[in-house]
């Protein structure tokens, strides 16, 4: 008897009718540093995203006056008249985009090639200083380029004498037939053609933005190329790979994505560059293709320049062009930021 | 305590000691750093003013950032005076009214000078430093209507000069400028149909005004700069041949480089020199009602129209936007910092204005300043008496002294057939005149022995010269010595060693040591590395 009843308990486990099965509750008890760690680092987050908000949120209540007297006007209006309620960002916004355009078609082959031979041909012993050079390159003032740009580039290395010798010249002489390319009321042979129609232009301003992010899609770029996996690195040089085959067939492309969202960053830092623009460029508010031509301008230059208007209006109307440029950079930086935590785990190169 | 007290006891001993006026007032001022923004145009006086009182412990900051900057910084309060060329409350064409500060302030006239257009032009290499314009033609230069730089009517003006095919390029300033208002006043009053047909191309209805904020489109060959010295710097490079701009004349000195003699009501062409900007302003209305909120400001109409000779009919005072009533950031120290600097500069430092660009101030308008330092709280009123100032337009009987010693224009700047050949501001380097215009009469400098004999020969410049040959008269200044064509030109291919050429050798060098100097270096250290 005694048996069987030892059995029978053995038996059944769990009844029915007795209480279910709870997983035990699993109290984490973080010590003292890590609350206050957690709490640190959730309150800064959320302060960073807040502040993004407010100024959002400030923009628009600040450029809501001019927006609503403009209407769908304000992105097509080819003007700046604030006085006579015609106003619009068409043409510094196009100006804005051909910028930053004509910046990271200069910046990226020159920030690819720093970083390639930074993290994978310089000697060990010079790369810690390359590193340096190019870091440092990041922390020059962009007035800095700017005066550089204005003082040095355009009358001396671009348009020089009055010819107007250099790069402009001659990308319009012999490629002027490309729309993009052409200068109007300048004809390169006639000797007394105006040296100033190129001056001023989108390309100078480009060239100068261009000096500014190339560091940062440089130092991008080299962390994500540091991180191709070394087995992947030798399996190459075993299959017989050159360097370069090496670098082809699997530092790339690990480092695609991280390439694609640090040139979005660099993309990002172009639209907004200030100061280095207004410096060059002759603001113009008609939409300008042409890039080597006198003229043009971008939003942040814009704001710069007439940021001491003194009616309400004209300072909502700069809000709004602030407002614009937010969202664009707003766009494109969550673009790279996508790109970039894409690209961490390596998928790019499954392919 | 009896350190701090020893120390407050020197400190109040040194500052009674420097101000010995105010050895009664009980809390002794200090002298604190103040700040002040606003016009580029008499930026030139001010910065060296303010280098000039540093000895005296007083720190001034002054940022250039244009006079609606100024105006605007002033009434926000992030300053704690503003410098502007135009008063609050004009009616801006394309800026708006700007409404006046809530504070109380007042207007002191800081210094006079003359806007002046600045250019960069060459002919047969060698720049041109005589030009010469009338009023109607200036205008229509800055309002698109004359394209060219041999257009008749710039022609008319220049006897003398042979004027290329060349595009007239003009500069103008992008952003709020105290130097586009004046620029454009004068503009609106003296050539309203040529201003307003400019401002119909904007969108604006007749009567078009002042404006702060000069309208202009790059597609019609204008070129927008940021500050005084942005357009000053754009003109004066190789690549701006053809440019010409509006700036305080001492920008133009300062970059070594001529401006246009301006033709007066008088039919003279002038330069804006301290005395020919002292005669004209001697016609300035400046409103004397010390009630008005408007008190000392300019009215210059009269001086548009002033028909003396040695007038410069762009003349104008600079002014200075000071706070009379502590608050909103101004307190008794900043207001006596403030007073202390007001009082060198409309004494001592008007003896500088001349040699700087500018023209001194006139003793009644000194007098007015002041009166009106007098209202800053916490300012000192002026000590010495006004004969220690120096101030080359003051004079016993109350006549302006600079006005009334003006040299008498020569008679070669007088309109007709003839031109001097002297240079102007920046350049005094004389420009060759065509031999038909050429001034042997008196002032006209010495045009016998150092002109070639014909406008058109070039230096011995090493450029090759386009057109059959120099000038097509093989005259020897005989006769009709007039220039038939055949202007020459510059052309590309300088040659000699510039900073392109190094700039290519450098980026050469650089590409070859990229590709050179690691692999060598790897290589060495490896095999060092190898033999350890």
């Amino acid at each position: 008897m005694v048996l069987l009843e030892d059995s029978r308990a053995t038996v059944t486990p769990s009844t029915p009718d007795g209480p279910d099965d709870e997983p035990r509750a699993v109290v984490t008890r973080l010590p003292t540093s890590d609350r206050v760690f957690r709490g640190v680092a959730r309150v800064a987050g959320s302060a960073v995203l807040g502040i993004m908000l407010l100024v959002g949120l400030f923009l628009s209540v600040q450029a809501w006056p001019a927006v609503r007297k403009a209407g769908w006007g304000f992105l097509t209006t080819q003007d700046w008249d604030t006085e006579g309620n015609h106003f619009g960002v068409a043409g510094v916004l196009v100006g804005t985009i051909l910028i930053a355009l004509v910046a990271i078609t200069i910046a990226l082959p020159l920030a690819i090639g720093t970083a390639l031979y930074i993290s994978e041909y310089a000697p060990r012993r010079i790369a810690p200083l390359l590193v340096n050079l190019v870091d440092l390159m990041a922390a020059v003032p962009s007035v800095v380029y700017g005066i550089w740009g204005f003082f040095l580039l355009q009358p001396h290395l671009l348009v020089v004498g009055n010819q107007g010798e250099g790069l402009p010249r001659w990308l319009t002489t012999y490629f002027g037939w490309i729309p993009l390319l052409s200068v109007d009321e300048y004809q390169p042979r006639d000797p007394e053609a105006s040296a100033s129609r190129l001056t001023s232009s989108t390309f100078i301003a480009g060239i100068v933005v261009a000096m500014m992010v190339t560091p940062i899609i440089a130092s991008v770029m080299r962390e994500v190329f540091a991180q191709a996996p070394p087995g992947e690195r030798e399996g190459a040089y075993a299959l017989g790979a050159t360097k370069w085959g090496m670098i082809r067939s699997v530092v790339l492309p690990f480092g695609r994505g991280g390439m694609i969202g640090a040139t979005m960053l660099g993309l990002g830092r172009a639209l907004g560059e200030t100061i280095g623009v207004v410096l060059i460029i002759s603001i113009g508010f008609v939409i300008q293709p042409h890039i080597l031509q006198n003229g043009g301008g971008s939003i942040s230059a814009l704001i710069a320049s007439r940021y001491q208007e003194s009616t309400a209006i004209g300072v909502a109307a700069l809000m709004g062009a602030g407002l614009v440029l937010f969202a664009m950079t707003l766009v494109v930086n969550l673009l790279a930021g996508v790109i970039i935590s894409r690209s961490r785990s390596g998928a790019s190169s499954e392919a | 305590m009896n350190v701090r007290a020893l120390v407050a006891a020197a400190v109040a001993v040194a500052v009674t000691a420097l101000v010995p006026a105010q050895a009664a007032v009980a809390a002794a001022p200090r002298r604190v750093p103040i700040n002040g923004a606003g016009s580029t145009w008499s930026s030139n006086a001010i910065d060296n003013w303010r280098r000039n009182v540093l000895q005296r412990q007083l720190y001034v900051n002054f940022q250039p950032t244009g006079s609606t900057d100024g105006r605007n910084q002033f009434r926000n309060a992030t300053v704690d005076f503003g410098v502007s060329e135009i008063p609050y409350g004009l009616r801006d064409a394309f800026g708006g009214v700007d409404t006046a500060p809530p504070r109380k302030f007042a207007y002191m006239p800081i210094v006079a000078g003359g806007t002046a257009f600045m250019y960069n032009l060459k002919i047969a290499g060698r720049q041109v430093t005589n030009l010469r314009l009338s009023g109607d033609v200036v205008a229509s230069i800055f309002t698109g209507a004359i394209k060219r730089w041999n257009d008749p009517k710039i022609k008319d003006d220049n006897p003398g000069l042979a004027l290329p095919n060349r595009r007239i390029v003009p500069v103008v300033r992008q952003d709020g400028s105290g130097t586009s208002a004046q620029f454009t006043l004068w503009m609106s009053k003296q050539y309203p149909s040529i201003w307003n047909a400019y401002c119909a191309k904007f969108g604006k209805k007749a009567p078009c005004g002042i404006t702060s904020a000069y309208p202009f489109r790059s597609s019609d060959g204008f070129v927008g700069q940021q500050g005084s010295t942005g357009v000053t710097g754009y003109v004066q490079q190789a690549n701006a041949e053809g440019a010409i701009t509006y700036v305080e004349y001492s920008y133009a000195i300062g970059a070594r480089f001529p401006v246009v003699k301006v033709r007066n009501a008088a039919d003279y062409y002038v330069e804006p020199t301290a005395q020919n900007v002292a005669v004209a302003l001697t016609k300035a209305r400046i409103n004397t009602n010390q009630g008005s909120r408007e008190y000392l400001t300019q009215i210059l109409d009269d001086v548009y129209r002033f028909t003396d000779p040695r007038v410069y009919p762009l003349s104008s005072y600079s002014y200075m936007i000071v706070p009379t009533e502590t608050g909103r950031g101004i307190n008794t120290d900043k207001g006596f910092t403030l007073g202390e600097f007001a009082n060198y500069f409309l004494c001592e430092g008007q003896q500088q204005a001349d040699v700087l660009g500018y023209s001194p101030l006139p003793k009644n308008l000194v007098e007015a300043g002041f009166a009106q330092v007098s209202k800053i709280p916490g300012a000192v009123k002026h000590g010495g008496s006004l004969s220690q100032c120096n101030n080359p337009t003051f004079s016993s009987d109350g006549s302006n002294t600079l006005a009334k010693t003006a040299p008498q224009p020569s008679p070669c700047d007088k309109r007709g057939s003839k031109q001097t050949s002297a240079g102007t501001a920046g350049a005094k380097v004389e420009t060759p005149v065509l031999a038909a215009a050429r001034c042997t009469g008196s002032g006209g400098g010495g045009s016998q022995g150092n002109t070639p004999q014909n406008g058109a020969t070039v230096g011995p410049s090493a450029s090759a010269s386009a057109g059959p040959g120099g000038g097509a008269t093989g005259g020897g200044g005989s006769g009709d010595g007039e220039l038939i064509g055949a202007v020459p030109v510059d052309l590309t291919g300088r040659p000699g060693w510039g900073l392109q050429q190094t700039a290519m050798l450098i980026a050469g060098l650089v590409v070859l040591g990229l590709v050179l100097v690691p692999p060598l270096l790897a290589q060495r250290w490896r095999s060092r590395g190898g033999r350890r």
